[in-house]
């Protein structure tokens, strides 16, 4: 199995591969209250494994979650992707963002970005993404993606979780693929 | 792009330690979801647990530069268990770790497999010193530790499997001067 993980910029972010320098943020986010929406809180050996097994989805899907990097300061910012373990809803957009990179448009940004990879380089036809019914910062970026609420639906690990639709490749509403470039 | 070095395969008399390939996720997540077979591993675990333990397995990999290889016997190319050096996060030390899945006990394949493992471990991955963590009840594990020449050095509190015992294997010098081939 090979794993290639492309690396993907936009205005402000740099999308790369997760690696162990990313695990000391992430632990202290997955300590803090700030990650019950994303299956936090979770002890430090608990989000080790989690790293390790975003990293095995790339090999297994062939994408997965990006770390987010700053472009001005190379801070970690936390992290967008293109989700699907097994059994899962069905094939998703995520995101997380460490606590002080919220507020910046940061998560839309690079939601975005991943989003276009999914439909130019991957032929997804369409995407969902999943999120807390409490979680409302997260719907806002749903939002603001152009995403709708769509269900309410049960999993049987992690409770409800409303599942928000993204457009389609053929009628993304902020001007088509064209605008990415 | 990003790229996992290639992971090394070894072989022995009868069998081949390689990195995972995807169609090993079937004879895994069987393993896991017979506890019977799979409680000294941290089973049972669930499909869905199965494919994420099974993604971490690879990010272990990206992550150490070591891990978990899949055990085939050679001659009929078989999945039969898996043998390698594990050291997630918490870990007290790289382990050597091995687990045979059901059907394949009884013929020195987890022996041979680890005595490969321990080996490479040493010559190549460049460890100084490996231990094997052993659940209480596990005597199957235990009488393999002493056939490796490894002996019982503590009992200590696991991270992910509680309470453990920590057999101490031979280090690079010993092994090397053929102490327990």
């Amino acid at each position: 199995m090979s794993l290639s993980i492309p690396v993907l910029e936009t205005e402000r972010l740099i999308l790369r591969a997760p690696c162990e320098d990313d695990f000391e943020a992430e632990a202290v986010f997955y300590a803090s209250d700030a990650s019950r929406f994303v299956g936090g809180p979770k002890k430090p050996h608990e989000t080790w494994r989690s790293l390790a097994m975003m990293i095995g989805h790339w090999a297994m899907r062939g994408y997965g979650f990006w770390a987010l990097e700053e472009k001005s300061t190379g801070d970690y910012l936390g992290r967008v992707g293109l989700w699907y373990p097994h059994g899962w809803y069905e094939r998703e957009i995520g995101w997380s963002l460490m606590q002080g990179a919220t507020g910046k448009g940061y998560a839309t940004e690079a939601g975005q970005r991943a989003r276009q990879h999914a439909y130019e380089i991957l032929g997804w036809t369409t995407a969902i993404s999943q999120i807390d019914p409490a979680n409302e910062p997260s719907k806002a970026v749903a939002r603001r993606l152009g995403a709708t609420y769509e269900t309410i639906y049960n999993d049987p690990e992690y409770g409800d979780i409303e599942i928000w639709r993204h457009p389609g490749p053929d009628t993304i509403g902020d001007g088509g693929m064209e605008a990415y470039a | 792009m990003t790229d996992i070095r290639p992971i090394p395969t070894l072989t022995t008399e009868r069998l081949t330690l390689r990195g995972p390939v995807p169609s090993d996720f079937e004879p895994l997540a069987a393993f896991f979801a017979n506890g019977d077979y799979s409680w000294g591993f941290g089973g049972p675990l669930t499909r869905n647990e199965a494919w994420r333990w099974f993604a971490s397995l690879i990010g272990h990999w990206a992550l150490r530069g070591y891990g978990f290889w899949f055990i085939t016997e050679t001659a009929s190319d078989t999945v039969i268990g898996m043998a390698g050096i594990w050291e997630p996060e918490g870990w007290p030390e790289p382990e050597l770790g091995w687990v045979m899945f059901e059907g394949s006990e009884g013929k020195g394949y987890a022996f041979e497999a680890a005595l490969a493992a321990r080996k490479y471990a040493y010559e190549v991955f460049g460890l100084s010193a490996l231990s094997s963590n052993i659940m209480p009840g596990n005597t199957r594990s235990v009488a393999l530790a002493e056939r490796l020449g490894a002996h019982h050095e503590s009992t200590y509190e696991n991270v992910s499997h509680g309470t453990e015992m920590l057999y101490r294997h031979p280090g690079p010098t010993a092994q090397a001067g053929g102490a327990v081939s």
